[in-house]
Formats: structure tokens, C-alpha cells, sequence
């Protein structure tokens, strides 16, 4: 029965794994065009993004706490990335690398925040959001940096069959990310912290170290994602990252994260964008208003924080059952 | 609230018999009853976990029995919720204030009845006019507008008690409503109490200090591991010790603990140390081997002297030298890895564990530094390799190491949280209230647990309010009374000699 306790996680994302397998089942019978290598590779481009987004705010959720700042990280990368390449002619690696070290930059800031003033970390990024897309309006005056160097624009439209090229660097962060927190001491000591600090603090770990490492992986990963969509937009637009903030809660609430922190679903992260895609994807197909889109992933978020909720009951009422009566819970197994 | 004369025959008004109430692993309370006049002051007493706070929930609807009867003025009730216990005259002062900082004393007391006028706005006037008498009847010193994060946390406790009284309440439960004041407040209180008394409000008072039960209260009933010691008694009848060994009881028949060795050079010698929490000065050797007992009661200073020791909390001065160097340790991060400290806290929920979390994270938590090889990773079969002998030393019962902590008993939970510092090699242990909440037999696991840790070399600092555990395991008892250390005894082990030993130097 402890089993069934441990496995609560895996349960979320076997559950969304079928419903995920379902909706492609009933979208590729239902509308064909799903199948065709365009939609396919037009999915899986929006998908690769904005998963990079859903796990810029898992790990930062893993620790209790969150991060409204990521879409404006985003956008305030690619403008940077954008800005340097066409105004100043820098080289590309030289353009790239600036940018993701300036999203570890606004992560670590925001990280640095919420560890000296204790402040919620909602109030004080939901702040650094409006400072940093400022800072992106300031230079841009909303005007997009046009004519980015052709090697980003053609990797954002290069793929190998239906499959997008820039899939790959999205399933290798995951793969990272994962064996991160599995395997990696300070992976392991920011989930800690984020079950309990208080119990991690007095089991000697690094409480800031923990809390800075995790907003430094979400500013890189913004910063990933929003390099991305530059590629695939083909130009440094401004607006990038202004729609973020709904699909990055969505993908680790629905995939069974703890907003309490402590848990990191990844797996579960990424079959719920996965599904958020199939849906968005089958709206269009059978070309259903666009607008309910974002109707039906506010009352999944819903579905998913109430379900949560059950599922922390279901553990209260399973530890007295267990401590009760023990040949019964074996007999439920 | 008129001045009533006091009736020759005072009625029964409560009448608790049989009751039960379970918990995951622990059944908190057994068969207990409690009787309750009008009129009378009724002590409540017991150690922690004995059942006292589970039974003022159990009073006052916040859990629900699972066996026995609650009798009010004669017929039988059930409190569905606090809100229908209330309704029925039954209020509670707790120890945690449970006032609204920010709004006023009247808005206070008058909470969830606050007077209006047209168009639900709030009627400021009525509110201070309602509260007023409230005010004055408990004698608190303060206007009705006084914003209630303004006042000192002793008239906080009489809002509390008006706010009580303006519900009508007929049963007032006290929990520990002496824990957090001065002596001088203290008798201020216990004259409101006294003029409750007279006017035939029936109060349950519940505190650790004997004193303060032989001055102020009539009856008293003991609670022990769950059940009744004592149902009812008349306080005049009762003297200091027997009321002791109702609380404490004998220490039931247990394995003779076996040789230890004796303690072998000093390890922690402290001197003048002092918290930033009103410490008094404390100085004592902590030696290699041996348990050294701290005990006192609950606020006497045990578990602020542990934290300054690990450097949670600061200490303002004074000297700690870990065998035989001078350490100035500024975080616990620094205790731990530099003079390998290991700290079991008294509450293992909120700062000892990660409950969510395997046992196998729990335990292996201090020692992922060291596990780590080149590429800073750790794998988990050499996680596991490093923690399972802990695990099957102090047989933690688990069925797998990847259980989660929270579904384990309360017993094993306190095991794994001493786990985690075998595993990481602590050599000095401050183990703090290790058996609280947990049950006999578990109990006598972990003094053995205990005992053997010092046996092979271990240096241990138990903190402790139950008297038999630290008579039967330490190699000598601090007392400490106040924020300060009021005795150093050699424990002879003797339990009658050592108690009353104990007790001489804490009154």
C-alpha cells in the first residue's frame, strides 16, 4: 500500500501518459492532416518551447516557490541575442552566450531576492517580471530586431522528417534536468530544502546555495526557450514571453508537482505540455474557436490543483488506515 | 453576568467517561474521564504526550471521540465542529494566541458578531459600547480601539478570556495560560480566575507548574500515556510528592540496561555560555561515552541552550571548546561539518524530517557530500550501501529504504531522524525530547538505541522532561530551571533517591 504512496507521481503521469495516447488515437482518426509532416513538426516546435518554459517553473516550484518572470527572461534574451547579432554584428556563439548568461544573471537575482528578504517569491517576481521585460520595451521601443543571422533562423526551421531539430536540445535539458535532481548533490539537496527547509537547514545543507542554484536553471531555461522562439520566429520580436506565464504553471500543476515544493515531476511535466499541445493542436483542426483554447487549460489547471488536493487527503486517509489496520491495507494492495 | 451566590452542593456541569481516541500508531487517549462543576478550578495535569491537549480538542469538537460519552449539565452531547462547541458554553484560551493582530480589542472579542448598521457597514460605536464590560470584567488595562498587536502577551490572554465570557461561556479551558508570563501577571490572572470561580464559571487549568496547581485550584485530574492517574481528586487532600508520582509514575519493570562503559575525556566543555534568549550563564563538560541528562520542564531553557550550542540561535558570549579547541560556530552548517555535531530536534515533523521524502533521502541526507565522486554525482546503490547498516542497527521498520518518511510510525520516523546522524558520522549527539508521542515499547528501543551509542563511544547530550528517561539513562543530570542550570547530579540510577533529588532543586 506504501507502494501505491510512493508511486502517487508516476500514477499522474501513467494516467496522462493514456489520456495523451488517447488524444493522438482520436485526433489522427478523427482529422488525418494531424499526421502530415507539417503539423506534426509545427507541434513539436511549439511544444519543445514552451516545455522548456513548463520546466523553468518546476524547478523553481520544486523549491516551494515560483517564478512570474520567466516570460519576461524570455523576451528580454532574445532581444539581447537579437540586438547584439544585427546592431553590433556579433558573432553568434559570442550573441548566444551572452544571453543565457544573462538569463542565469536575472534568475540568480531573482534568487538572491527571495533568499535575503524572505519575501513571497510571487510578489517579488512578479516585480524582476516588470523590471526585466522594462528593460526589454526600453531598448526595443517594441520595435523587433528584424534580419537575425541565417544559421539561427534556419535552425528554427530545420527538422529531420516531422521531427523539429530543436526538439533535441529540449529532450536533453529534461534528460539533464532529471539526472540533476536524481543523482547531482546539489539536485538532491535543493529538493530537500524544498520538502522542508527548515528540517533541511538543520540537516546542515546550503539553504541559499539551493535557493540560487534553482532560479539560476529557471533564468537559463527561460533564456533557452526564448532564444528558441527567436529562431523560430526569425527575428528578435519583443512580445516573446509575453504568454508564458499560464503554460509554464500548467505543465508542472497538471504533471503533479507539490506547490508546497519538494517534488519535481518531470516525466509528468512533460506529458502534461504534451496534452496541453494535442488540445491546442485539435482546436485548430477542427478549427474550434481559438479563443476557448485558453478557456479549456484554465479549467485543467483547475481540474489538476482539485485532483492535488484529493490526492493529499487520499494520503491522510491511507496513513490512518495503515496505522489501524494493517491486514486490511495489505489486503487493498 | 450578575454576581450569583454561589450554590452549597456545586452541580456537575461536565461529565467525560470513556473516552478514546486514536491516532496513526498512537492511541492518544484510553478510557479517560474528567468531571467538571460549576464553580471549581480543575486541574489538568500530565506530561507532554500524556493526552491533555488531545483532550481539550476532543472538548471543545475540534476531533471527534471514537469511543465514550460527553455529558453536559446531565444529557449527552456531540461537538460536530468548535463552532457547536461554543455554542453550548464551551470556550478555550490556548497557548498560541489566537487573536487578529491588527484589528482592535473590541473587534477582537466581538469577531464574528461584529454590530452593523444599514448596508452591512461596520457599527465602530456598537463594537466598543459591546465590548466594554468584557473589557472591565477581566480588568484589562487598555481601550477597546487599542490595536491588539499593541499589547503585552498577558493581556492578550485576558482579550482572549473576555472574548470567552461574551460568548457566554460556562466551561473556560486554560492551556497553559501561564507558560509566557511574568509572575507578577500571573497573579493578576489568577485573581480573574478566582472572580470567575466565584461566579460559577467552571475552569479547567492546565499547567506544568505544581505550585500554581496547590494555589489556585480545588480538584485536579492526571493524565498519564493516555489514561487517567488520577480522576477527580481534591487538591487539599493531595501533597507535592503524590501528586508527582501521579504525573511521572514508576517507571514500569524494565530491562536492566547493561554495563556501559565509563565516560572517558571531555569532549563539549562549555563555560558562561549565553543565549541570545535570557540564558543565564551555563557551563558543563560534556565527556566522550557518556549521556549527559538535561532535565527541567517545558520553557526552562533545555531547547534554547541546544540551538545556541549548534549555533542556530547566537550565542552573546561565554566559551565552547569541541576536544579541547575553542570554536566560534556561526551556523549549524558549520557545527555539523566541522565539529560534527548531530542534532535530533523535539519536534521531528516540522524540523526533523522531510516527510514526503523516501527514508532513504531522510537518512542519507547529511552524507551526500561524501558520497559524491568525481562528476559530483551519487548513485543510489552507494547511497544505499552507506546508509543500510544505520538502518538495520537501530531497525528502522520500512518496507522498502523508498518509502515515504510521513507513513512510518512515530517511532520510526524518530529513529530514521537519529539515522541521519549515525550515518553522517556525528560524534557529539543532542537529542532533544526523544520519546514524546511514542509509545512504551518503542520507548525502551530507543533508550537501548540511546545507551549503545554512548556504549561505543558516542557523546550525548539528552534533553529530556521525563523523569524516568533521564534517570535511567544519563550518567549525570543538569537540572535546569529559569534559563539556568540549577544542579549537576551523579545519577546513581535509584529512581525514588534521584527524583526527589530532581524535584528538591526545581522548587
Amino acid at each position: 500500500m506504501t507502494a501505491r504512496l510512493r508511486n502517487l507521481a508516476p500514477g499522474v503521469a501513467l494516467g496522462l501518459l493514456l489520456i495523451d495516447v488517447a488524444g493522438m488515437v482520436v485526433l489522427s482518426v478523427a482529422r488525418p492532416q494531424f499526421l502530415s509532416t507539417y503539423n506534426l513538426f509545427v507541434t513539436g516546435r511549439d511544444l519543445s518551447i514552451l516545455l522548456l518554459v513548463a520546466l523553468a517553473q518546476m524547478i523553481v516550484l520544486s523549491l516551494g516557490q515560483m517564478n512570474l518572470s520567466i516570460g519576461s527572461i524570455g523576451g528580454l534574451v532574445a532581444i539581447i541575442d537579437s540586438g547584439l547579432m544585427v546592431r553590433y554584428g556579433l558573432p553568434v556563439p559570442v550573441a548566444l552566450t551572452a544571453g543565457f548568461v544573462l538569463g542565469i544573471v536575472c534568475g540568480v537575482v531573482n534568487g538572491l531576492l527571495v533568499y535575503w528578504t524572505k519575501i513571497n517569491s510571487f510578489v517579488l517576481t512578479l516585480g524582476t517580471s516588470y523590471v526585466f521585460a522594462g528593460i526589454n520595451l526600453g531598448i526595443t521601443h517594441a520595435t523587433p530586431f528584424y534580419h537575425i543571422p541565417n544559421e539561427i533562423s534556419a535552425f528554427g526551421q530545420a527538422r529531420l522528417g516531422p521531427f523539429p531539430i530543436m526538439a533535441a536540445v529540449t529532450i536533453v535539458l529534461a534528460l539533464l534536468l532529471a539526472f540533476f535532481l536524481s543523482q547531482v548533490v546539489l539536485g538532491r539537496q535543493l529538493l530537500a530544502v524544498g520538502g522542508n527547509a527548515l528540517a533541511a537547514r538543520l540537516s546542515g545543507l546550503p539553504i541559499r546555495r539551493a535557493t540560487l542554484t534553482a532560479h539560476a536553471i529557471s533564468g537559463f531555461l527561460a533564456a533557452m526557450a526564448g532564444t528558441m522562439l527567436m529562431a523560430q520566429l526569425g527575428q528578435g520580436q519583443p512580445t516573446i514571453g509575453a504568454t508564458w506565464v499560464l503554460p509554464s504553471f500548467a505543465g508542472p500543476i497538471i504533471g503533479g508537482a507539490a506547490l508546497a515544493g519538494g517534488s519535481a515531476p518531470i516525466l509528468g511535466t512533460v506529458l502534461a505540455m504534451v496534452l496541453i499541445s494535442l488540445i491546442d493542436d485539435g482546436l485548430v483542426l477542427v478549427s474550434a474557436d481559438p479563443f476557448w483554447v485558453q478557456f479549456l487549460i484554465g479549467a485543467l489547471i483547475l481540474g489538476a490543483v482539485v485532483l492535488g488536493r484529493a490526492r493529499l487527503s487520499d494520503i491522510r486517509t491511507l496513513l490512518r488506515i495503515s496505522a489501524s489496520s494493517t491486514h486490511q491495507a495489505g489486503s487493498r494492495q | 453576568m450578575s454576581a450569583e451566590p454561589k450554590p452549597l452542593t456545586p452541580e456537575v456541569r461536565l461529565e467525560v467517561a470513556g473516552i478514546r481516541k486514536q491516532f496513526p500508531g498512537v492511541v492518544a487517549l484510553d478510557d479517560v474521564s474528567l468531571r467538571l462543576r460549576a464553580g471549581e478550578i480543575h486541574a489538568l495535569l500530565g506530561e507532554n504526550g500524556a493526552g491533555k491537549s488531545t483532550l481539550i480538542k476532543v472538548l471543545t469538537g475540534v476531533y471527534q471521540p471514537d469511543d465514550g460519552e460527553i455529558r453536559l449539565d446531565g444529557s449527552p452531547v456531540r461537538f460536530a465542529s468548535p463552532r457547536s462547541a461554543l455554542a453550548a458554553g464551551i470556550s478555550v484560551v490556548h497557548q498560541e494566541r489566537n487573536l487578529i493582530p491588527q484589528f482592535t480589542v473590541a473587534e477582537n472579542i466581538l469577531l464574528e458578531r461584529i454590530p452593523t448598521r444599514g448596508f452591512q457597514l461596520v457599527d465602530h460605536r456598537a463594537v466598543n459600547r459591546l465590548a466594554r464590560p468584557w473589557i472591565e470584567m477581566v480588568g484589562l488595562d487598555a481601550a477597546p480601539t487599542t490595536p491588539v498587536a499593541e499589547l503585552s502577551v498577558a493581556q492578550m490572554q485576558l482579550v482572549e478570556i473576555a472574548k470567552a465570557l461574551s460568548l457566554q461561556a460556562r466551561i473556560l479551558l486554560m492551556d497553559e495560560p501561564t507558560a509566557a508570563i511574568t509572575p507578577h501577571e500571573v497573579g493578576y490572572l489568577f485573581r480573574i480566575l478566582g472572580d470567575l470561580r466565584r461566579h460559577n464559571v467552571a475552569l479547567v487549568f492546565v499547567s506544568h507548574k505544581l505550585e500554581e496547581v496547590f494555589e489556585l485550584c480545588d480538584r485536579v485530574t492526571v493524565l498519564r500515556d493516555g489514561r487517567n492517574a488520577a480522576t477527580d481528586v481534591d487538591v487539599a487532600k493531595l501533597d507535592r510528592d503524590q501528586l508527582v508520582t501521579y504525573m511521572i509514575g514508576r517507571a514500569e519493570v524494565i530491562a536492566e540496561l547493561p554495563p556501559k562503559p565509563p565516560p572517558r575525556e571531555p569532549v563539549l566543555e562549555v563555560a558562561g555560555l549565553t543565549g541570545s534568549r535570557g540564558d543565564a550563564a551555563l557551563s558543563f563538560v560534556l565527556h566522550k561515552g557518556e549521556v549527559l541528562g538535561l532535565y527541567g520542564l517545558v520553557g526552562a531553557g533545555r531547547s534554547s541552550l541546544a540551538k545556541t550550542l549548534v549555533g542556530e540561535i547566537r550565542a552573546m558570549g561565554g566559551e565552547v571548546r569541541v576536544r579541547g579547541a575553542v570554536t566560534h560556530i556561526k551556523s549549524f552548517r558549520e557545527a555539523v561539518e566541522k565539529y560534527s555535531f548531530g542534532y535530533v530536534s523535539e519536534d521531528r515533523k516540522q524540523e526533523g524530517l522531510i516527510l514526503l521524502h523516501s527514508v532513504r533521502a531522510n537518512t542519507s541526507i547529511t552524507i551526500w557530500r561524501r558520497l559524491r565522486s568525481f562528476g559530483q554525482w551519487i548513485t543510489r546503490s552507494k547511497e544505499e550501501a552507506a546508509i543500510l547498516p544505520t538502518i538495520r542497527q537501530l531497525d528502522v521498520k520500512t518496507q522498502s529504504l523508498g518509502q515515504s518518511v510521513g507513513t512510518l510510525s512515530g517511532g520510526n520516523q524518530q529513529k530514521v531522524s537519529i539515522a541521519k546522524w549515525l550515518a553522517g558520522k556525528a560524534e557529539i549527539l543532542i537529542i532533544d525530547e526523544p520519546t514524546v508521542g511514542i509509545d512504551i515499547k518503542t520507548k525502551n528501543a530507543l533508550h537501548e538505541l540511546i545507551w549503545d551509542l554512548a556504549a561505543n563511544g558516542k557523546s550525548i547530550l539528552l534533553i529530556s522532561s521525563d523523569m524516568p528517561e533521564v534517570i535511567r539513562l544519563s550518567d549525570r543530570i543538569l537540572v535546569m530551571r529559569n534559563h539556568a542550570i540549577v544542579g549537576e547530579l551523579p545519577n546513581t540510577h535509584q529512581y525514588d533517591e534521584m527524583s526527589e533529588a530532581i524535584m528538591a532543586r526545581l522548587s
